[in-house]
């Protein structure tokens, strides 16, 4: 566990000097937006809350893929990876760190992001705020699991950046399809959806354990 | 913090394959506790891939390999360790720094420390860094350290959890005279501190500097494991090459006439 704690730190305190994710994301996602801006009819603000979840998750999984693409990049340098694998004992700790670094990062830009869509696009995400909130932290739990081994998977191929977004959307479909019919529900003033609530705990919870178990495999050579 | 542990590592018929390309063919080592050893050889010989099998970071593609841990002072049994618990017990210098330039030099240490979970404290990394001549520099980030600088703290990195062995892959390269000269000095002291040492390099004047014993390996197989005499004695003749630094280049200079040799055949 403290294994856990010190990547957690570590990628905190780097990415604190660097802002090289976090500026990456935020930027991207506020591109996506205002190219969805003008692809945007006139609408009535109800039918905008209808399409508002899927635009918004389009712009939160393709930041996300940016994101994770150089969540192990930045241990390529000076072979920083390297020391990761002599670390002993369970791997599964590093992955841990990394991933919650991830979904912190991840998490606090989407939140920026919700706050520029809804002044873009003029819906109101206040209504259901913290059923929104928590389905986005349950699906952050599956992405950055999943995005976090295929990240360390992908890191050391020629092909990268193909890679990685070519693994991890497919894996994140069923995901995204809860994710979106839940924060459907949830911005039109409904109750939190159990039906899309239980399969985004249930797949989240899977990834992670399969992942933490995995993540011993990938650092091996 | 931990003492240093008596580790013996051990490996027999030894193979390691990338796909179909062989990078070792069934060596055989022991590496006693407190030895030091240099591995020479040319480039293309294995030396990095057996240097990364001791670390644990590779698996041998077959054969044996195996690490055992006795305490310093108990006269108790060696226990087999774990492949986990191996990576605990080395220290590895590549030929990366393995440094994350963001961090300062302290934080550099304290992450390594943490990552074998440990918590050293502020005295004992400020020791550290004394001794590697970088205190004065301790809270500067190390992406700005020239490359001298970045090797030592390097070194410092990889014996910061007491580490029973040190394994330094070509740790000389990119430094001028000096600071190459400098950090065989650092080295040597770790040697005499009981430290295991396993150095691989293609310069012979460093192994002789540095080891006790040579493997010299060409091509993934073991070609001669010359030793140091004993004070007051000398290498038997026909048993290995002299252990000085005029023989080793001879030797390697041979098995790379060997190899071009080989390729016009």
């Amino acid at each position: 566990m403290n294994v856990a704690l010190t990547l957690f730190w570590k990628d905190l305190a780097t990415e604190w000097r660097s802002r090289d994710r976090l500026v990456a994301m935020t930027v991207f996602s506020f591109l996506v937006v205002v190219v969805f801006q003008f692809a945007w009819p006139p609408m009535e603000p109800e039918e905008a809350a209808r399409f508002a979840p899927g635009v918004l998750w389009v712009t939160y999984v393709f930041a996300a893929v940016i994101g994770l693409g150089r969540t192990f990049a930045m241990e390529l340098e000076n072979e920083a990876m390297t020391a990761l694998a002599l670390a002993p004992g369970t791997r599964g700790w590093i992955f841990l760190g990394k991933a919650t670094a991830t979904w912190l990062l991840i998490s606090f830009v989407q939140a920026m992001t919700a706050l520029i869509f809804a002044l873009f696009f003029r819906v109101d995400l206040w209504t259901g705020a913290a059923g929104t909130a928590t389905i986005v932290a349950i699906a952050n739990v599956a992405i950055c699991s999943v995005g976090t081994l295929l990240s360390a998977m992908s890191v050391r191929s020629r092909f990268r950046d193909v890679l990685l977004p070519v693994l991890l959307i497919p894996t994140l479909i069923p995901v995204l399809a809860a994710a979106v019919n839940g924060t459907t529900a949830t911005l039109a003033g409904e109750a939190l959806p159990f039906a899309a609530l239980q399969p985004l705990i249930v797949i989240g919870g899977i990834y992670l354990i399969l992942c933490f178990l995995l993540f011993d495999y990938v650092l091996d050579e | 913090m931990s003492s240093l542990r008596h580790v013996r590592l051990r490996g027999q018929a030894i193979e390691k394959r990338y796909g179909r390309v062989p990078a070792l063919r069934g060596i055989d080592f022991e590496f006693a506790s407190g030895e030091s050893v240099a591995i020479l050889g040319a480039n293309g010989a294995g030396k990095s891939s057996l240097l990364r099998i001791l670390a644990g970071l590779s698996r041998p593609s077959s054969g044996s390999f195996a690490g055992y841990a006795g305490e310093e002072s108990a006269a108790q049994e060696e226990l087999e360790l774990s492949r986990d618990a191996l990576r605990g017990t080395v220290g590895y210098v590549g030929h990366a720094t393995l440094l994350y330039g963001e961090l300062s030099a302290r934080e550099n240490l304290l992450f390594a420390a943490r990552l074998h979970g440990q918590q050293p404290s502020r005295e004992h990394l400020d020791t550290l860094l004394e001794s590697f001549s970088l205190l004065d520099v301790a809270d500067r980030r190390a992406g700005a350290f020239s490359r001298g600088m970045a090797q030592r703290l390097s070194i410092a990195r990889a014996i910061v959890h007491g580490p029973g062995v040190l394994l330094l892959d070509e740790p000389f390269t990119g430094l001028d005279e000096a600071s190459a000269a400098g950090l065989s000095l650092r080295l040597a002291e770790q040697r005499e501190s009981g430290r295991t040492l396993i150095v691989v390099t293609h310069d012979p004047r460093r192994a002789v500097e540095l080891a006790d014993r040579a493997v010299i390996l060409h091509r993934g197989q073991v070609r001669g494991t010359p030793e140091r005499a004993p004070i007051g004695t000398s290498v038997q003749q026909g048993r290995s090459p002299a252990f000085e630094v005029d023989a080793l280049r001879d030797a390697l200079a041979q098995l790379a006439g060997e190899g071009l040799e080989g390729a016009a055949v």
